[in-house]
Order: C-alpha cells, then structure tokens, then sequence
C-alpha cells in the first residue's frame, strides 16, 4: 500500500488537470474539482483509460484495467474532483481497491 | 509521388462533428459540396438536406456511410491538390469505398452504388430481428469470450481496436444484456454503436453473396495506392483482390490493431485519418510504438497549394 502525501495530491491533480487541458485544448485555468468530465470538457472513455495508464507507469501501479472498472460501476465519476480522489485510492490502494467496499 | 512514409486511413461513420477540422481548409467546402451533389443525385436526394450543424444525418444509417464516403473522398480529393499522395492505404471496416477511390480503383458514383447494394442486401436477409454492435472499453479480448461463454451469448468481437478495445456484434437483445455484464465485470466502458445490422459476422454471408453480383457488374481498376486487408494484413494491387475484398468485408472480422502494427512494420510512420473526426487517432494512442497519427487537415495545412 503506496502511502499518500500532499505532494502526491498535488502532483496527480496538476497531471489531470494539464491532461484535460491539452486534450480537450481548454484552458487549464477553467477546470476546477467542479468541471464535468462528460458535459463541460466532452471527455469519454478512452481518456480516461489514457490517464489510468499514465499513472500506472508513473507510479508503477499493480493494478487491473478491470478492477479500477467494477470499482467505477459502484462509485461512478463524472467531476474532476471525483477522478483526482479516484486516481489517488487507485496509488494508494492499487488491486485492492475494492476491498474498500467490503 | 507517393511519400513512402504516410498512409492515408479512411473511418467507417461519422459519430458527430464535434472535431471536425474542415474550416480550416478553405478549398474543401466546395469539393465536398461537389460530391455531395454528385452523391443527391445519384443515390438519394435527400442527402441535399445535409447539414453540419442542424441537420448532420447521423442517426440515419445509410445516410451516414453516404456522408462519411463523401467527406473522407472530399478529403482525398483535397489532399491530392495539395500534393499528397500515400504510399497505402486502408479502409476502416465501411471506409474501404473511400480507400478505394482514393486509389483509382472504382469512380465515385460505384462507390456510392457498392455502399447502397451492400446495406439493402443485409437489411434484406435480416428481416424481422433486431441486430447491432458495440464497444467495449477496458476488458481484454478473453474477458469478453469468457462473457460469451459463460452467458451462452452467440456474439462476436469483430474488430479489435487495441488490447483493451474492442467491437462486438449480434443480435440486439444479447448485444444489450451482454453490455451490462460487460460493465459489471469491469469495463470501463460499454456502450452500443447507432447501426442496426451486425456488420462484419458470419450473419452477413448470403447478403455478401448479394453485393458480389453487384461487384462483379461493376468496373473497378487495379489500386494506384496499395490497399491493406483490415481482414488478412495482405496488400491489394490488383482489381480482382480488390473486388474480393469487397465482398469479404462485410461478414468477416477486421484487426485494426494488427493491422496499423503491420502497417508500421512495412515502413508507413504517419497515418493521416481522413474523415471529420479523431477517433482512430485517439485510439493509436494505444497501439505503442506504431507510428505517428495526425488528422487531414493538419497534412493539407503543411502541403501549400501548388
């Protein structure tokens, strides 16, 4: 189990955020924890298979594509805000993600 | 001359405009008004009423393969005034009309006709159930037979786009059921595609013996550009390989995947998408190592005129 800092907060929403920005070619200063993926930055899922797979390498993540899938059946993401906390359960809890809802 | 290095790759359907770079290149509105014409009059007036924005066509089916022909041979057609030529080319699942006359090989209007007899002739050995494909996100191409197998649903992946991204088709009920258990096992996405014939499966074999009398009454040439097999990797020259091909593509399976490694192996290092969209761009993210994507209009921008 990688052990969360601030700093690593910090760096995976600045990694989101600069991702959003260059993919959807928006401006980095309008996306906030409060900006829909879908409706505001027209996101789908292949971003967001895109990013898990940045993280993975970044953080040498053991961690299925499948497990991060049931765990987003049960908590669905669909803000900014909710991916970051996302991101980090994935660092932090990798294939035991979801133990958490045991 | 053909630049060794590039391919041109021409997508099946237009999903939506959202992407779509053509007001930057001035010259394309009015070939693509030209063909659109050519394509009202000779296959279905209604396409006149086209529009971008209010009226885009893209929940009528035939109409949008129509559209999607049009735009990718307006991009074709662009791209050669500008100077471009690939070295090959090749048709992603419908788009092989497209590849097709970009190569020289069939005129316009026996594309239009190939697009036309090839959907009434599945339609029409399809009466009376409900088919459809979809896409799957986030399972490996093992998951998804497991799913098959353990539900007992006669579906077929018919295309795999990367090792995490696939198409499946079949009939509407078990595409429907099988989305779900898909989702539930993990995917990060699955979602039904807006067509309602199961293109690329062994359903479709009678309505491909259908298209092929069509086929053979029409004149094609040998492609000027190599076509590759989204089916078999193999490179199309000539005029009987590519009638084949037009026939086999409709009922069996493609390996985009495989398709664009093979593609790099052979020497290509940019792939130009023509079409409005970025959708197989997105997807090359996730074929490592095999060649740089861009969209047409970013080629036609580096290209001046003549």
């Amino acid at each position: 189990m990688a052990k969360i800092t601030e700093n690593t907060r910090i760096e995976v929403k600045e990694i989101v955020i600069a991702f959003f920005a260059e993919e959807c070619e928006t401006d980095k200063s309008l996306i906030t924890d409060k900006t829909n993926i879908i409706k505001d930055l027209d996101g789908d899922s292949l971003m967001f298979l895109e990013l898990i797979e940045i993280f993975k390498k970044k953080y040498n993540l053991d961690i299925e594509l499948k497990t991060i899938g049931k765990y987003a059946v049960k908590h669905p993401v669909e803000t900014i805000g909710q991916l970051i906390e996302m991101q980090m359960l994935i660092i932090e809890h990798e294939n035991r993600l979801l133990e958490l809802d045991k | 001359m053909a630049d060794k290095r590039t391919a041109f790759i021409f997508p099946a359907f237009i999903a939506d405009y959202r992407d779509d770079p053509s007001g930057s290149i001035p010259r394309f509105s009015l070939v693509f008004k030209s063909l659109l014409a050519r394509a009202a009059g000779f296959a279905d007036n209604g396409l006149a009423g086209f529009h971008r924005d209010s009226n885009p066509m893209t929940g009528d089916e035939l109409r949008n393969q129509y559209l999607s022909y049009v735009y990718s041979c307006a991009c074709s057609d662009v791209l050669s005034v500008h100077g471009a030529k690939p070295s090959m080319i090749a048709g992603y699942s419908m788009g092989i009309y497209a590849a097709l006359y970009t190569a020289g090989s069939i005129s316009f209007e026996t594309g239009l006709l190939f697009i036309r007899s090839a959907y009434e002739s599945m339609r029409r050995i399809l009466p009376g159930m409900q088919y459809g494909m979809g896409a799957v996100i986030g399972l490996s191409e093992n998951d998804i037979l497991g799913i098959f197998q353990d539900s007992g649903f006669s579906l077929s992946i018919v295309n795999r786009n990367s090792w995490h991204s696939f198409i499946v088709s079949g009939e509407s009920p078990q595409l429907e059921a099988f989305m779900l258990k898909a989702r539930e096992e993990g995917a990060l996405s699955a979602k039904t595609l807006g067509v309602s014939v199961p293109y690329h499966t062994g359903l479709l074999k009678d309505a491909a013996s259908e298209l092929s009398g069509t086929v053979a009454g029409e004149e094609l040439n040998d492609p000027q550009i190599p076509l590759i097999s989204l089916l078999t990797r193999q490179v199309i020259t000539d005029a009987q390989a590519a009638r084949n091909e037009v026939i086999r593509n409709i009922f069996n399976p493609l390996d985009w995947f495989s398709t664009q490694i093979e593609m790099h192996r052979s020497g290509i290092l940019t792939f130009t998408e023509c079409g409005p969209s970025r959708a197989l761009l997105k997807n090359s993210k996730f074929i490592p190592g095999a060649g740089k994507f861009v969209i047409w209009s970013s080629l036609a921008k580096n290209l001046p005129l003549p």
